[in-house]
């Protein structure tokens, strides 16, 4: 298996704040990983930077072996932790405007979703609630065929019933040489679905293991290491 | 990708600016109507549609330059930036995109703008010797002129969309600026906007004087005197030069903190 994402001594200051420091992981391809830890850990800001929309203080990040850029961008389909919608547009408009961009774009499966979850594609983006903006960008995110998803909170604000359908819209559309990150703090309800989890405290990582191996050799699940590593 | 850009920038601008214009065009009518209908002495009808014609006749600028701003700020810096950069293409196209059509809307306001004008007064100016006053001049400078003349123009076209991009960059590299910033982003965007004005107005004047000096005559008398001369054509293109070197200045200031010092909040 191929490398998909790469840290190497990577480290973010905002002024005299650490956000990241030092970070070095190595994820392989074709994996669902949750990205855990507790607020302020620097998951976003490591999100982020892959993302190229921060700069980062010093190391280096690699996507498939490129440099963050125009290639990189082609093949990471990210959701944003905000609402990154803008209020003139209608859902098809926006639907629209992702086709034109993403050649890896799949129109028709946005289009199932959004009538899966009973959003009008003639809405105004204006009018909508904040969880069915949620909803409609983890749509248009989700219908990409990309190598890697890098989702920020997926489910941070929508309610239960949306989440297992998300999840498992999550699951079933991505294919097996996709990668998949997923950071939250909530950690009971993705559980069943990850492979691997990375724990983030303070910038650092702490932990970078399969979920088979936290059970096989803690005789814990998930959540319950957590708990205990992320003690107060 | 750029032609794309431009698709987007243009979309997300024209539902802005068609129905002002259309609204600026209509009200100009209907002031040339009141005023054209009201008996006279009764000029209160008149002077409110005229104060209405004005009203939104500026408001046409004011929403020329707001829209300019907000397109790059909002589009581009705040939380819309997320999905801008995530977009796959390269950060100059962004810039160059947003430029070209904060530059085609101003023009076109400046041509609605003439067009009510000529609405609401082309009675006055077609009547009471104003229209000789006007005309005859541009003939005139056409007969003595002729090609040399077209040419002048040309050139002076071509200075004003120059200084008109090279003003329009001013703002998007005293915005990218101040995003370097941790905080007070805005505030310094100011101070950066009249830092670097001062510094191309300064850079300006001594760049006329040498130049004036150079020609050994008076730089500024060129202008006034409007000559033909060659002295003119090389005046006006070293004003094209200038303003041309100073937006690739302000478009590399630009540039290099979007693609190299971004970091949304």
């Amino acid at each position: 298996m191929s490398s998909i994402l790469e840290c190497n001594g990577l480290t973010k200051n905002f002024g005299n704040k650490t956000a990241l420091s030092d970070f070095n992981l190595n994820i392989e391809s074709g994996r669902i990983i949750g990205l855990l830890g507790p607020n302020g850990s620097g998951k976003t800001t490591l999100i982020k930077l892959v993302n190229n929309l921060l700069t980062p203080t010093s190391g280096e990040i690699r996507v498939a072996g490129m440099k963050p850029g125009v290639e990189t961008k082609k093949i990471i389909s990210y959701l944003p932790e905000k609402t990154y919608l803008n209020d003139w547009m209608r859902v098809h408009q926006i639907i629209e405007l992702f086709t034109d961009f993403y050649e890896d774009f799949k129109p028709e499966r946005a289009y199932d979703m959004l009538k899966r979850l009973n959003i009008d594609a003639n809405d105004s983006l204006k009018t909508m609630s904040k969880g069915t903006k949620e909803k409609v960008q983890l749509i248009l995110v989700m219908s990409r065929e990309a190598k890697l998803y890098l989702l920020d909170e997926p489910i941070g604000g929508v309610d239960p019933a949306a989440r297992d359908y998300i999840l498992s819209t999550i699951i079933s559309n991505y294919k097996e040489d996709a990668t998949i990150v997923i950071s939250t703090h909530l950690i009971t309800d993705i559980e069943k679905v990850l492979d691997h989890v990375i724990f983030i405290n303070n910038g650092k990582l702490v932990l970078s293991s399969s979920v088979d191996e936290i059970r096989d050799e803690n005789g814990k699940s998930v959540d319950a290491l957590f708990r205990e590593v992320f003690r107060c | 990708m750029l032609s794309k850009l431009l698709k987007y920038e243009i979309k997300a601008t024209v539902r802005i600016f068609l129905p002002l214009y259309v609204v600026l065009l209509v009200i100009a009518a209907i002031n040339k109507g009141i005023s054209a209908l009201s008996p006279n002495g009764v000029k209160v009808p008149e002077v409110i549609s005229t104060i209405i014609y004005g009203m939104i006749l500026v408001g046409i600028f004011v929403m020329t330059l707001v829209v300019m701003i907000q397109r790059f700020y909002k589009n581009l810096l705040s939380d819309e930036g997320y999905l801008s950069f995530t977009l796959p293409t390269k950060t100059w196209k962004h810039i160059v995109s947003k430029l070209l059509i904060a530059m085609m809307w101003t023009v076109a306001s400046g041509i609605i703008a003439i067009a009510s004008i000529i609405i609401v007064a082309y009675d006055k100016i077609f009547a009471n010797g104003i229209q000789s006053a006007l005309f005859d001049p541009i003939e005139k400078y056409f007969s003595d002129y002729g090609i040399t003349g077209v040419i002048f123009i040309l050139e002076a076209l071509l200075a004003m969309v120059i200084c008109l991009a090279s003003s329009i960059l001013l703002v998007y590299a005293s915005i990218a600026i101040g995003h370097l910033f941790n905080r007070h982003r805005i505030l310094l965007s100011l101070g950066a906007f009249m830092a670097l004005s001062t510094v191309s107005q300064i850079i300006f004047a001594i760049a006329g004087i040498a130049f004036g000096k150079a020609l050994q005559t008076d730089y500024f008398g060129i202008n006034n005197n409007f000559s033909l001369d060659p002295t003119a054509h090389i005046t006006m293109w070293c004003g094209i030069i200038f303003f041309g070197l100073l937006s690739a200045g302000y478009f590399a200031i630009t540039n290099y903190i979007l693609s190299r010092r971004l970091n949304l909040e």
